[in-house]
């Protein structure tokens, strides 16, 4: 008798601060999607501190969750919008093109348009928003460390070049403008908690 | 022993930011439910929109 073998993909369990990197970026790529609303504000509102981790990313975290408590979605809505998409000129660009810098934008989305077709990923057809939107960017790197969007994880060296050519050049200028901007309020504490955040990537990609 | 060793620092890097301990729990949670309501920003990729080489003239043309 002969045996019939298949291959079966089994996806493997993420490593716990895989996943926590992953949750962070889905995080972070929600809020600069758009405002919070009652469900995220009230879960963000009655979560845990991080205790005993980088005290800037368990500082931010707090300050956040404490920000939530007290926030409601109208006002997180109108807050976003009058920052980042405003009648006639928003306060503060979302567009990576408009902080990274050298090469301006356009090139930039070309190359960004090129790097996900290599890396298996698209923008969803009918998609209005600019190709180098910090959320769709954010949003990738979620997808290449944790799967999905059709694909498995990506292994660290391609997580990098991702991270270092769309949005590090950029991210820095991007949050201290947020957190600078008159308006901010509620977004100032995601922006802190980004920076945080991103400055433990940028330390952990260069040890890995 | 280099390469092994990386690796290792890095997760330990990660885990000593908080990224992997119980405390995170709350950030997986909300990062989870974030993702729910959020409109999918990346997908795989279809036939849909490409870089042809006339968007990329286009593009050209935009540059100052």
């Amino acid at each position: 008798m002969e045996a019939t073998v298949s291959r079966v993909d089994v996806p493997r369990p993420l490593p716990p601060e895989e996943a926590g990197r992953a949750d962070f970026y889905a995080l972070l790529a929600a809020l600069f999607h758009h405002g919070p609303d009652a469900r995220l504000l009230g879960t963000l509102a009655i979560a845990e501190p991080l205790d005993g981790g980088d005290p800037a990313l368990a500082a931010a975290w707090s300050s956040l969750c404490e920000a939530s408590a007290a926030m409601d979605p109208e006002a997180a809505a109108a807050e976003y919008e009058s920052l980042f998409v405003g009648v006639g000129k928003a306060k503060v660009s979302i567009y990576a093109g408009f902080h990274g810098g050298a090469g301006g934008a356009q090139p930039q989305r070309v190359r960004l348009i090129e790097d996900l077709a290599a890396l298996g990923l698209a923008f969803p057809a009918g998609r209005t928003l600019p190709e180098d939107h910090y959320a769709g960017l954010l949003d990738t790197m979620r997808v290449l460390v944790a799967g999905g969007a059709g694909r498995g994880p990506a292994g660290l060296p391609q997580q990098r070049a991702f991270f270092e050519t769309h949005i590090a050049p950029g991210i820095g200028r991007f949050l201290a403008a947020v957190a600078e901007a008159p308006e901010s309020n509620y977004y100032r504490k995601v922006a802190a908690l980004a920076q945080a955040f991103v400055r433990i990537e940028i330390e952990s990609f260069n040890l890995g | 022993m280099n390469n092994q060793s990386k690796p290792s620092s890095r997760r330990k890097f990660l885990l000593n930011a908080g990224l992997g301990g119980a405390g995170a729990a709350a950030a997986v949670v909300a990062g989870r439910q974030a993702l729910t309501g959020a409109a999918p920003t990346v997908t795989k990729e279809a036939r849909g929109y490409h870089v042809s080489e006339h968007v990329k003239k286009y593009y050209k043309t935009t540059l100052v």
